[in-house]
């Protein structure tokens, strides 16, 4: 009786600031869709008689075909490395993470470099085929698709290898004793069960690739996004980019719908009995070599070459002096600033991920859901809605880093939330109230108990949206203070000159500064995954 | 969407641990909040529209000259005159540097520059390279030229920027996007003089000769012409010859389109500066004028950029064409704003990128 009364009374500010913070969160869409849906009828009649078809066109190939590609690539690397024994198999299993720590724009500067005309490859292979011919070009369709496939497959490869070993080996042994053979039982009974984790990881990189600006803006690819960004910033109206913005937010919205209808369809259960771990299958010495050249060559290109290349130039830029005192500033401001957002928007989710958890009201699912709509909105977007609203409403904000991790938090809330939610629908209230019972205060219960609980989901949630930071570009471009850039920006700025050694350096650093949050972060999902095995 | 498994430590409560990284974090974020970097007041912060590396040297040695500290904010030209507008008041820039007259025009008619009357302007500038009013100075002087690969393409096969519409060029040439100020004030030139649909046409042909090969930087398509990817290209000329400079062997030449008789002339264009209304630094704001427009700042434009140096008395770069020996199209660069609005319906028409 006490203790729902207390709670009553404790929860009724909490509610206040959740709705306040849905509220801050939902501004920039609300805006950005009142500009487009004001806009002029012959701005949107000019773009879809000039550039819209094309465009949309454009988008939704390539996610489709990086989807595609990402699909492929990642269950079967998740598949060698649970279920078949080769050499290194344990190393490749956590070395196929590292693409993730490589920024897709910094991935398309260096294949530009090495695919590009007089590139080693193309030097390489003219050598082989003769003068005059050329290996497929970075810029173009399938030279997107690889790079962004390239980077982006972690994400699949991540949840597909965690479903296949939290997966009970046993339905597959069923199969097999009715007779099927391997080959079927993995479309039939295995491929079926993944389905949920690989929907997941294939519509992460889909969204991925639609908000993607660093990299098709390096390879010249026409996306809704990059689109978005020359209309801003090559004409005196942002209209026609508020109606592209609109395009992209229905887009993911229709996206999101499917995928929810899709995993809400295959929901698999455990339903007791035993469980155990598949063991991994011994190989023929051609399979085991096979197994080795599969891995191998995509971490090498995906990380290895990347990587080793990166070193070599910075090495260069040293020597040649380009690297100054302002390198030191680059990296801190890159620290701050993701440091920073990752901290607020955890601290903002909290509430938000906590009411509508714990009062599933319809309040508090709006609230929930209206955090997620600068997720939908393009960088460059949610920049130019937060610096007209910022200007009309709280100008002493304009100009300074605080609006900066306003744009990072309304951007990357969501990433964080995934983690948090999950996180706090784990604990159950009774075990606050049995703490309480046992003489805790309401501080003492939430230390003790909660907290320590809903850790995991908080530094999961704080990890990823660190690494997200770390990379940002459209909103930094846009938003940043005078003298302030950020690594990210000092990789765009060189490499969209061609300056690829100057560009080196700040692309090196963002690697090196990700590598311990993702260790961090894959440290704690394999650790989870052997204690939920 | 992005599931990690987030089984909760089943190792139970570890108070400690957690409270250890509650402080860790709370002090973490106070230390952040604490050393976010405050404006030195003293400080000149200039918007400039201008590539970085063509601009903070000439900065630089001002910075040194003068002891005044100055911040520099690269960016895109009209994505800075739409943020100042958005700005108004509020805006923290003091001076603001762009690489096109229309711009400077068009932000000189949303009233946010402060005209000017310095001496040193009037003695060094000719009156055609400045706003009416002094609320903008031109610096330096850039024409839009064709860059060609000297293995690939003879200079006598383009006579004018028209030809490049040519379809022989099909897949042959690159050009600047839609959002760069220098098509749209050469677009906007093209159309003065040729009227109407002849520019459509040329808008149509380019746009079909160039497939993709549509950039974001000068500096990337003198780079595809130079490593033959391309075989001619449209540029800002001095992207050429500080190509030449870095890398005499580079098979590239610029070439001075409509030169010929009745021709409407090479396009020009200039990088220009105004003072902000608002500037609290106007002392200082003066002077960085002051410095570039003077015969030491002029150099730097012409030896540092091979930029044509608009103050009469200034020799541009002796690997340049001398100024006297070709034509500049006749519309005047104040002009630029007005016909910016319809050359962009043009260029969207038409269907550029």
């Amino acid at each position: 009786m006490t203790a729902s009364v207390l709670r009553h009374h404790a929860l009724s500010p909490m509610q206040v600031l959740v709705v306040g913070i849905a509220g801050l969160l939902s501004l920039p869409l609300l805006y950005v869709m009142y500009r487009a849906l004001t806009a002029d009828t012959a701005i949107w009649g000019r773009l879809w008689r000039t550039r819209l078809p094309e465009l949309l066109w454009n988008t939704f190939s390539l996610a489709c075909s990086v989807g595609l590609l990402t699909f492929a690539l990642g269950v079967s690397l998740a598949w060698l490395v649970t279920r078949l024994d080769f050499p290194g198999r344990r190393i490749w299993e956590w070395a196929l993470v590292l693409p993730l720590a490589m920024p897709t724009y910094v991935l398309a500067y260096v294949y530009s470099y090495l695919l590009g005309t007089h590139g080693p490859v193309d030097r390489f292979w003219q050598a082989i085929a003769g003068p005059g011919t050329h290996i497929f070009a970075p810029q173009s369709f399938w030279g997107v698709t690889v790079v962004m496939a390239l980077d982006t497959f972690p994400f699949v490869y991540l949840l597909t290898r965690t479903a296949l070993l939290s997966m009970n080996v046993s339905f597959e042994e069923v199969a097999r004793s009715c007779g099927i053979r391997p080959w079927q039982t993995f479309l039939r009974v295995t491929l079926p069960l993944l389905r949920p984790s690989i929907f997941a990881g294939v519509s992460l990189v889909v969204l991925y690739v639609v908000s993607d600006f660093g990299a098709v803006s390096l390879l010249r690819y026409q996306t809704l996004t990059y689109a978005v960004y020359q209309q801003m910033t090559g004409r005196y109206d942002y209209a026609a980019a508020s109606v592209l913005s609109v395009l992209l937010v229905v887009f993911a919205i229709v996206f999101f719908a499917s995928e929810r209808w899709f995993r809400n369809r295959s929901r698999f259960y455990q339903t007791g009995g035993r469980f155990r771990r598949p063991t991994p299958q011994p190989l023929s010495l051609a399979g085991r070599m096979g197994a080795l050249v599969i891995t191998a060559s995509t971490f090498l290109l995906s990380f290895g070459i990347p990587a080793g290349l990166l070193m070599w130039w910075s090495t260069d830029a040293f020597q040649e002096g380009l690297l100054d005192h302002r390198f030191i500033e680059f990296t801190w401001n890159t620290i701050l600033l993701s440091g920073m957002a990752a901290s607020s928007a955890v601290l903002l989710g909290i509430p938000v991920a906590y009411l509508a958890t714990r009062q599933p009201t319809w309040l508090n699912h709006v609230c929930l859901h209206a955090t997620y709509a600068g997720y939908v909105l393009p960088g460059p977007v949610a920049a130019l809605a937060l610096l007209v609203l910022a200007i009309a409403v709280v100008p002493g904000v304009y100009g300074t880093v605080y609006l900066l991790i306003l744009a990072y938090v309304v951007h990357y809330l969501p990433v964080g939330l995934q983690s948090l939610e999950p996180a706090i629908q784990q604990v159950t209230p009774n075990v606050e109230e049995a703490a309480r019972t046992l003489g805790c205060n309401i501080g003492g219960a939430l230390r003790r108990v909660t907290i320590p609980l809903i850790w995991n989901g908080f530094v999961s949630a704080w990890t990823l949206m660190f690494l997200q930071c770390m990379k940002e570009l459209p909103a930094t471009l846009l938003l940043r203070p005078v003298g302030f850039d950020t690594l990210a920006v000092r990789v765009w700025l060189e490499a969209s000159e061609e300056l690829y050694t100057s560009a080196a350096a700040p692309a090196l650093l963002i690697v090196v500064l990700s590598l311990p949050a993702l260790a961090l972060l894959v440290a704690r999902d394999w650790k989870n995954t052997e204690i939920a095995t | 969407m992005f599931q990690f498994q987030h089984v909760p430590a089943q190792d139970g409560y570890t108070p400690r641990r957690s409270t250890y990284w509650t402080v860790l974090f709370l002090g973490f974020m106070t230390l952040l909040l604490s050393v976010v970097p405050s404006e030195a007041a003293d400080t000149l912060v200039v918007y400039s529209g201008r590539a970085e590396r063509l601009i903070k040297p000439v900065l630089d040695a001002f910075q040194t000259k003068t002891g005044i500290q100055v911040e520099l904010l690269s960016s895109g030209t009209t994505e800075l005159v739409n943020r100042l507008q958005v700005e108004g008041d509020r805006t923290p820039a003091d001076v603001l540097i762009t690489n096109d007259a229309g711009s400077l025009e068009r932000a000189r008619e949303l009233g946010l520059f402060r005209p000017m009357n310095l001496r040193e302007v009037d003695r060094a500038i000719p009156s055609q390279f400045r706003a009416a009013d002094n609320s903008w100075i031109g610096l330096s002087g850039r024409f839009w030229i064709v860059v060609y690969n000297t293995k690939q393409v003879k200079p006598e096969e383009i006579t004018s920027l028209l030809d490049l519409a040519n379809p022989k060029w099909k897949g042959k040439i690159a050009i600047p996007n839609a959002g760069s100020e220098y098509l749209q004030a050469g677009i906007s030139v093209i159309k003065a003089a040729q009227g109407h649909d002849r520019t459509t046409a040329f808008l149509k042909g380019l746009k079909n000769n160039a497939g993709n090969r549509v950039y974001g930087k000068s500096s990337q398509i003198v780079d595809a012409v130079s490593k033959g990817e391309v075989g001619v290209g449209i540029v800002n000329h001095y992207y050429v010859y500080r190509q030449l400079a870095q890398d005499p062997n580079a098979p590239i030449a610029a070439l001075m389109p409509d030169q010929q008789e009745g021709g409407m002339g090479a396009i020009m264009n200039v990088a220009g500066i105004g003072v902000l209304k608002g500037t609290a630094h106007l002392d200082s704001a003066k002077l960085l004028v002051e410095f570039l427009v003077a015969q030491a700042g002029q150099k730097m434009f012409a030896e540092l950029n091979k930029e044509y140096p608009l103050h009469p008395e200034v020799q541009a770069d002796p690997a340049l064409p001398p100024r006297d020996s070709f034509r500049a199209a006749l519309v005047p660069l104040a002009r630029l704003a007005e016909l910016r609005e319809p050359t962009m319906m043009l260029i969207e028409d038409a269907g550029l990128r």
